[in-house]
């Protein structure tokens, strides 16, 4: 089951609305994280059932911090959350191994949506 | 941000950031509308909003785009409630480049390419970005927008067009900066949208109504 879900956004704005989409009533303890080398950090620090990640950030972007992730945990469900919606951009997430891609701006729906599909794969691995 | 008198009043850091972030969508939307039309990939970088004087606005321009000697650019007005004028930059010797973008990078030109046709592929790029990003930042907030013909400047010096084509430079201007690269073709670019101090009440009530929905 999904606990704890880490939001890597170089945006204050950004995490509000994301933290905003995502549902009160399963009691998550979230984190954020600035930019896709603090949000490595953070994921090695609070090893995170689900990482929602942006792709376009200073520093480190959301592929290279992906990337990393996946070096550091095979297992890492990572959901890039982009307005970065080039088919090119797409491909190369889930090349990466992203486990989904969904589209800024942020739904309710599409964010609950993509916990459940993100919990369902972790039920299924046991 | 440049400090002035009245500008803390005017725009509030969390609308800033806001904006930023509606931006960031709406070039992302830009960039993708682009990549299906002709086969590229778009480099995207993270927006900047900066709030100034309309008159500072030549010498901030000739200050990020220092190093271009001379460019191409692609001036749009928009209209609406969010309205303003959008300025696509490009570095000098990028429009033979960017015409292979709409040939496939074939040699299907067997003289160089003409003057006209670096002009039409300039309007074309620019029509697209500066459309679907201006589109997206008013369909977002609420507003449709009607647009001027693009017109194209090949070639040029830096220095003065802004100022050229300034509106009232005793204005309030909010600029939003997206710095890109086609990756494919080592293009990369600047685009620039400002708006008039005339907007300001509406962007803000705009951008309010826009997080409530999250709130």
């Amino acid at each position: 089951m999904i606990k704890k879900i880490l939001i890597v956004d170089d945006s204050p704005i950004s995490i509000k609305i994301i933290k905003s989409c995502i549902p009160k009533d399963m009691g998550y303890e979230l984190h954020d994280a600035a930019d896709g080398q603090i949000g490595v950090e953070k994921y090695k620090e609070v090893k995170p059932d689900l990482t929602f990640m942006d792709l376009t950030m200073p520093v480190m972007n959301g592929f290279q911090a992906l990337e990393e992730i996946l070096k550091f945990d095979q297992k890492a469900i990572v959901i890039i959350l982009t307005a970065d919606v080039q088919i090119k951009a797409i491909a190369k997430a889930h090349d990466l191994g992203a486990f989904s891609v969904v589209k800024k701006p942020p739904a309710k729906e599409s964010i609950a949506a993509a916990i459940k599909e993100a919990n369902d794969a972790l039920i299924e691995r046991g | 941000m440049s400090k002035n008198d009245n500008s803390q009043d005017m725009i509030t850091t969390a609308e800033t950031d806001l904006l930023q972030e509606i931006m960031n969508i709406a070039f992302g939307r830009a960039a993708s509308d682009l990549a299906e039309f002709i086969d590229i990939f778009v480099i995207l970088s993270v927006p900047q909003i900066e709030l100034m004087q309309a008159s500072e606005l030549p010498v901030y321009i000739n200050k990020e785009l220092v190093s271009y000697d001379k460019v191409s650019v692609v001036e749009q007005n928009f209209w609406g409630k969010f309205r303003g004028s959008a300025y696509l930059f490009f570095p000098s010797g990028t429009g033979k480049r960017m015409i292979s973008l709409f040939d496939g990078g074939s040699k299907f030109f067997e003289s160089e390419p003409t003057h006209e046709m670096e002009q039409e592929t300039f309007m074309e790029v620019g029509n697209i970005l500066i459309g679907a990003c201006i589109g997206k930042i008013a369909e977002l907030l609420g507003d449709v927008s009607t647009y001027s013909p693009p017109r194209v400047v090949v070639e040029k010096s830096n220095r003065g067009f802004v100022a050229d084509n300034l509106f009232d430079p005793d204005n309030l201007a909010i600029v939003l900066k997206t710095v890109f690269e086609f990756n494919e073709k080592n293009v990369s670019g600047y685009l620039f949208i400002v708006t008039k101090q005339e907007s300001f009440g509406w962007l803000k009530n705009a951008l309010h109504k826009y997080i409530e929905q999250y709130e």
